[in-house]
């Protein structure tokens, strides 16, 4: 067993109460690194309730063997249409134009959708790819190669029809803000395999955050030591990683070593171990500051490889931060977030419509996403990893023609049927699961609701979704959501 | 991954509620301990105290509120001991062979035993609950939801400790634990602490020598009186109510537009520096608008329950959200008022305080009643002039009689799901209300909830003021004080505080003077190693926390040691400087324009606050986003943290002034001495003098002849320098200085 640096700490104060909050019982502790004689025997006693204050980042085992080690998620905010995309409606050509039928209008509310709306025909052509003949549109030339590894969900269902609460849905399991993100639910559980990087990285293309905010990667009531870290493409990697301009990197390592002997001097007279974790932290402060600039580097990658995925170091794109999702779970990172920005589809002008737009936005995503996989696979990564690609909800089946302009077609929020697909770690490959009705407008048989996708995840990664919870605000919370009721969808694991 | 022992633990560990509901501090009462095996067989059974711990812990999370699995719900004591659906009955009072529960708990028989998973009931428990049916089953109330009663004072041996009454109780714990409290701590660090908790920055220069040269006996009440009359006062305590009252200055969702709504920050700070009563104070932000004759700086306070968010994007349902704004303002009622989770009550009922879901909507009915619908210009505003700019402020209304909303209970919380129609009603669990007669409105509830009945109004507050001077709340989950909490360390010391804010006309101002003057207080934060062994947590207080200080204290407190803090007060949110592209708006140009001349170093309570993108440096130290009342921060010590402190510009900026300051001194000892006492305001010891001229000493070596990186470091330092190399190297002295574990804490 390798000891592990007091990476991450509690402070004493909440240590109690922090422990107290654990619901499941991941538990561990670590015994590296402090040098304080009491240490073992109150360390053991934290390790009763679960999580070890003094290092909540600590490796932790699964409850279950684990299918995959890491998670890389691509999220394409806005969302695009899974009709032009993955799931393929040959009636809605045949009705083109048509009105919508009654029965499906009864009680619906769109987003921006006025009166009453018409059927809209798939606006790319599709045919069929991979072994198993999966419906693909030509707007994915390079996804048909890679068609095989992956697990394409049709039936993806959302309650939320906005893109703030839908994201947040899919994210943190609640459409209001407060709660932990994915990622956080993740390190919480699992730890990180990594001491010089965080576990759990963010990384966001195309220009704008994501509609919902940091909120999508925050650690709500979690402790913010599991929140997610943005790394960026420009400026610095992560926000203050950089030294003061003309701090030279020995001054650096020499005012690290300076705190480290005044902490240790005033450690001798008050005797507060939280002074210790402190001078741990500046010591990863120091590693990560060689680590992630490293981590970070497209340009320690051959020529090669920037071209299968079409990355270019320096600017944000989705295909530099598919490569650095590869890096960065290589090295042990636990959860690597995408956002891709720009895949809102309403047709209001040549940004957001189905002819312009979505074309441009695949040319974007089609070739790194690719790569990704088949470079996983190569480097032997894809099975422990779960690549996971989608929106957080779908286009309506109708044309949506805001205000009554016809110059640019587009689709408006749906959220009763979407596409997600899933690849490698543990994932039933090559196949599609569930359907939707003739007309993409409903599912006809097997949905996912996000939930059921979360507990999914969780299972495949080793943690049982109802005992991953945590204490806050009088509630046992869960990813998953306090009900308790979220299904493990079988019929997506290999 | 880790090895066999974390495997068995995680195999021991168990799933079942017991262990993620047990805090290990569970303390319920001034005695504490939960109850099983803890009092002898002749007394009988408490139920509260006794009872009540081992069904929340064991049993709720299946028979409680929620999921009431069977039919049982042991919260609510009339389900209790009624027939079930099975036909048996879980309690018959004074008849325990007849008891469901007990049969139950008390089985060899796995199939049948509750808990079904993780560990059985220990003898010593089950014995407690046989008992306790044996006596009668009589029901109990958790204590804090109990009026308060003056707590006798204990017996202690070592009187002449007490500085204030608090004291004795704290003495008697630490007598009863066999320990002596801490000496006090020296002046300097005595004046620093202080002047941290009161004001949130290290004490005026002036004030710092006055007192340190005051002979007079009551030198320190003398600081203490002139830190609670000092403006900064109101700045460093309104932090608190910004994170209750989720204060932010964006509207939140998706479009996160900007929000005029600073005016009630200003009317906080100022509410604040005036002392108005507590109660007053909740009254006013509750339904200021409401008051007789009351006054634009009434209404303004109404403002507290307007910084709920407001959903600006296309086809969203204004009902909807109008409705989660509502909740949100239910929510952070109870939350920073009473102490109470009330939030889950919104779709079920409590799933284990006594609150049903009907109450909750019964409550709700009074903040149902306001103008404001969720609209994109947050009407109703109020014009107002603070600071002397003109602003305006969205404001409670209450509806025209005419057009009174009807409020009905939501099956599950949800909209769609509307059932039958509740009158507005207080919960009955705090206690009868007055003469029988329910609030008759919003104005009536808020009376209600800042009333002296009212069990939970002057405890959470005493209990807020005790967190925030000491770290943590003697009940330590200040958001929780139902049966699930932490429970209080001590009811006796809390209830005494309390009492003291009550009598004291709920002045705040008095309670935290009575608190910083007590001899507990004045401890040295040194602990003996007596102190470290049977109190290793200093749950008795044993001597003063070491707290790592809040995100705006850090920021404030390095602008203030290093000359650059500017002391305006009020107007509209400033932004110092952030790195480029931390804030990428989605649907507006806005953009962060960085503030010029002194309001780049306002304080921090004067920072822009963008919801789905606040100021990352106060992240990285557990400041939140402001999206829903924050009762606690949850302190954390990350690596990110440490790479703000070593550089953000704002503390290299910090770091360059404080050089500047020192650099006449042509000995290096003498300049890093006085850095060293500016920064941490004491007297600096020769060790670290020490290693830092050594560190002063290689680093100008290394900067010798390399002007323009020194140059670039020393920023302005550089200006008129006459030796380069050596003030950059000062700068690095500074920059260590200000990321020392000792500058980062209140010691």
């Amino acid at each position: 067993m390798q000891p592990i640096d007091p990476t991450h700490s509690l402070s004493a104060q909440t240590r109690r109460t922090f422990l107290g909050s654990l619901a499941g019982g991941a538990a561990a502790f670590s015994l590296g690194g402090i040098a304080l004689s009491d240490l073992l025997a109150r360390e053991a006693r934290a390790a009763d309730g679960g999580v070890d204050a003094a290092n909540p980042l600590a490796p932790r085992a699964p409850h279950f063997a684990a299918r995959a080690k890491s998670v890389i998620y691509i999220h394409l905010a806005g969302s695009p249409s899974q009709l032009e995309l993955l799931d393929y409606k040959p009636a809605l050509a045949k009705f083109n134009g048509t009105p919508c039928p009654d029965e499906y209008l009864k009680g619906e509310k769109f987003a921006f959708i006025k009166g009453h709306p018409t059927l809209l025909a798939p606006q790319h052509a599709f045919s069929r790819a991979g072994k198993a003949g999966l419906w693909t549109s030509e707007l994915l030339p390079h996804f048909r190669t890679i068609e095989d590894e992956v697990c394409v969900i049709n039936t993806m269902t959302t309650d939320q029809f906005n893109h703030a609460p839908a994201q947040l849905l899919l994210h943190t399991g609640e459409s209001r803000f407060g709660a932990a993100s994915f990622g956080s639910w993740v390190g919480y559980g699992l730890g990180s395999e990594t001491r010089d990087l965080p576990a759990f990285v963010v990384l966001v293309s195309g220009d704008k955050t994501p509609d919902a905010g940091k909120s999508v990667w925050g650690s709500g009531f979690l402790p913010s030591v599991y929140q997610g870290v943005q790394c960026r493409a420009s400026g610095d990697p992560v926000l203050y990683v950089k030294d003061p301009d003309g701090m030279l990197r020995e001054t650096r390592r020499a005012t690290i070593d300076a705190i480290a002997d005044l902490g240790r001097a005033g450690f001798a007279r008050h005797g507060d171990r939280e002074t210790e974790s402190r001078i741990a932290q500046y010591e990863l402060a120091y590693r990560m500051q060689m680590a992630v600039p490293e981590a970070m580097d497209l340009a320690r990658e051959s020529k090669a490889t920037l071209e299968e995925y079409g990355a270019q170091a320096g600017t944000p794109s989705l295909a530099n931060s598919c490569l650095l999702a590869r890096r960065l779970v290589e090295r042990g990172v636990r959860f690597v977030q995408l956002y891709d920005w720009g895949w809102d589809g309403h047709g209001t002008g040549p940004n957001d419509d189905l002819l312009t737009q979505l074309p441009r936005k695949c040319r974007e995503m089609d070739q790194p996403v690719a790569a990704l996989i088949r470079d996983l696979r190569r480097r032997g990564l894809l099975d422990e990893t779960l690549v996971i690609w989608g929106g957080e909800f779908g286009r309506t089946p109708v044309a949506e023609f805001r205000d009554g302009n016809k110059n640019f077609l587009g689709r408006d929020h749906h959220p009763h049927a979407f596409t997600m697909w899933m690849a490698g770690g543990g994932v039933k490959a090559g196949t599609v699961y569930g359907e939707t009705d003739e007309l993409g407008y409903r599912i006809a048989r097997d949905p996912v609701r996000v939930k059921d996708f979360q507990a999914t995840v969780l299972h495949l990664l080793g943690l049982d979704h109802l005992r991953l919870g945590y204490m806050h605000a009088g509630l046992n919370h869960r990813l998953t959501g306090v009900q308790g009721d979220a299904k493990i969808v079988r019929g997506l694991l290999a | 991954m880790l090895g066999a022992t974390a495997l068995a633990l995680l195999a021991s560990a168990g799933m079942h509620a017991r262990h993620e509901a047990t805090a290990p501090t569970r303390g319920v009462g001034a005695g504490g301990g939960g109850g099983a095996g803890a009092g002898a067989e002749d007394r009988p059974v408490d139920f509260a105290r006794e009872v009540l711990p081992i069904l929340a812990s064991n049993c709720f999370r299946c028979h409680g509120g929620v999921r009431e699995m069977a039919g049982l719900n042991l919260a609510d004591h009339a389900r209790v001991t009624t027939p079930l659906k099975s036909g048996r009955t879980a309690v018959v009072a004074g008849d325990s062979d007849a008891s469901e529960l007990l049969a139950r708990i008390a089985t060899d028989d796995a199939n049948r035993r509750m808990p079904p998973e993780g560990t059985p009931l220990s003898p010593a428990e089950v014995r407690v609950i046989e008992r306790w049916i044996q006596d009668g089953a009589a029901w109990g109330t958790h204590w804090s939801f109990l009026p308060r009663s003056e707590p006798a004072a204990p017996a202690v041996d070592r009187a002449a400790w007490i500085a204030r009454p608090l004291d004795r109780f704290v003495l008697a714990r630490l007598e009863a634990a066999g320990l002596a409290p801490a000496p006090e701590a020296d002046r300097a660090t005595l004046a620093r602490r202080v002047a941290l908790d009161l004001t949130g920055i290290p004490p005026d220069a002036a004030l710092r020598e006055a007192f340190l040269s005051d002979a007079r006996p009551d030198a320190y009440e003398r600081f203490v009186d002139a830190l609670l009359a000092s403006p900064a006062y109101g700045e460093r305590f309104a932090r608190v109510w910004m994170d209750l009252g989720r204060y932010a200055d964006t509207q939140g969702y998706e479009k996160d537009n900007r929000r005029d709504i600073w005016a009630w920050r200003d009317w906080v700070i100022e509410a604040l520096n005036a002392d108005m009563p507590y109660d007053q104070f909740a009254v006013r932000m509750l339904a200021g608008d409401m008051i007789e004759g009351s006054t634009d700086a009434d209404r303004l306070a109404t403002a507290f329950h307007r910084n709920t968010l407001t959903n600006t994007e296309g086809g969203t349902d204004n009902e909807e959200f109008r409705m989660a704004a509502v909740f949100d303002r239910v929510s952070t009622t109870w939350q920073s008022f009473l102490g109470v989770t009330f939030q889950c009550v919104q779709c079920h009922g409590h799933p284990y305080d006594p609150f049903s879901h009907r109450e909750y909507f019964s409550f709700l009915a009074y903040l149902n009643q306001t103008e404001d619908a969720d609209r994109d210009d947050d009407h109703p505003r109020l014009e107002v002039e603070r600071a002397g700019v003109k602003t305006s402020a969205p404001i409670l209304r209450e509806l025209a009689a005419e057009s009174r909303r009807k409020t009905h209970l939501l099956a599950r919380g949800s909209l769609t799901s509307p059932q039958e129609e509740v009158s507005p009603a207080v919960p009955a669990a705090l206690g009868a209300v007055r003469g029988d007669v329910q609030p008759a409105d919003r104005l009536g509830m808020a009376r209600w909830v800042a009333g002296a009945d009212n069990p939970l109004f002057a405890r959470v507050a005493a209990n807020r003021a005790w967190e925030l001077l000491f770290g943590r709340g003697i009940v330590e989950t200040s958001e929780d004080f139902g049966v699930m909490g932490s429970g209080a360390s001590d009811q006796a010391l809390l209830d005494h505080l309390a009492g003291v804010l009550v009598a004291r006309g709920f002045s705040t101002k008095a309670l935290l003077r009575e608190i910083v003057l007590s001899a507990t207080y004045r401890q040295s934060s040194v602990a003996s190693a007596e102190a470290l062994a049977r109190d290793p947590d200093n749950r008795l207080w044993s001597r003063a926390p070491r707290v790592r200080l809040e995100a705006e204290q850090i920021r404030d407190t390095a602008l203030a040691v290093s000359g650059l803090l500017s002391r305006k007060m009020g107007g509209p949110p400033v932004m110092p400087p952030q790195p480029d592209g931390v804030w990428q708006v989605v649907y507006s140009g806005d953009a962060w324009k960085t503030s010029e001349g002194e309001d780049r170093y306002r304080r921090a309570i004067y920072t822009f606050l963008r919801r789905s993108s606040p100021y990352p440096s106060f992240i990285a130290f557990d400041a939140t986003s402001r999206e829903t009342c924050t009762v606690r921060r949850v302190r954390t010590n990350t690596p990110l943290a440490a790479l703000v402190m070593l550089n953000d510009p704002v503390y290299l900026e910090a770091a360059q002034a404080l050089a500047v300051s020192v650099r006449m001194h042509s000995d290096d000892a003498v300049a890093v001495r006085a850095m060293l006492e500016r920064a941490l305001g004491r007297a600096a010891h020769d060790g670290d003098v020490a290693r830092l001229v050594t560190m002063v000493a290689s680093e100008r070596a290394r900067y010798a002849g390399r002007d323009d990186v020194a140059r670039t470091l020393a920023g302005r330092a550089a200006e008129g320098s006459t030796d380069l190399a050596r003030d950059a190297a000062l700068v690095a002295a500074a920059n260590v200085i200000l990321n020392l574990d000792e500058f980062l804490t209140k010691s």
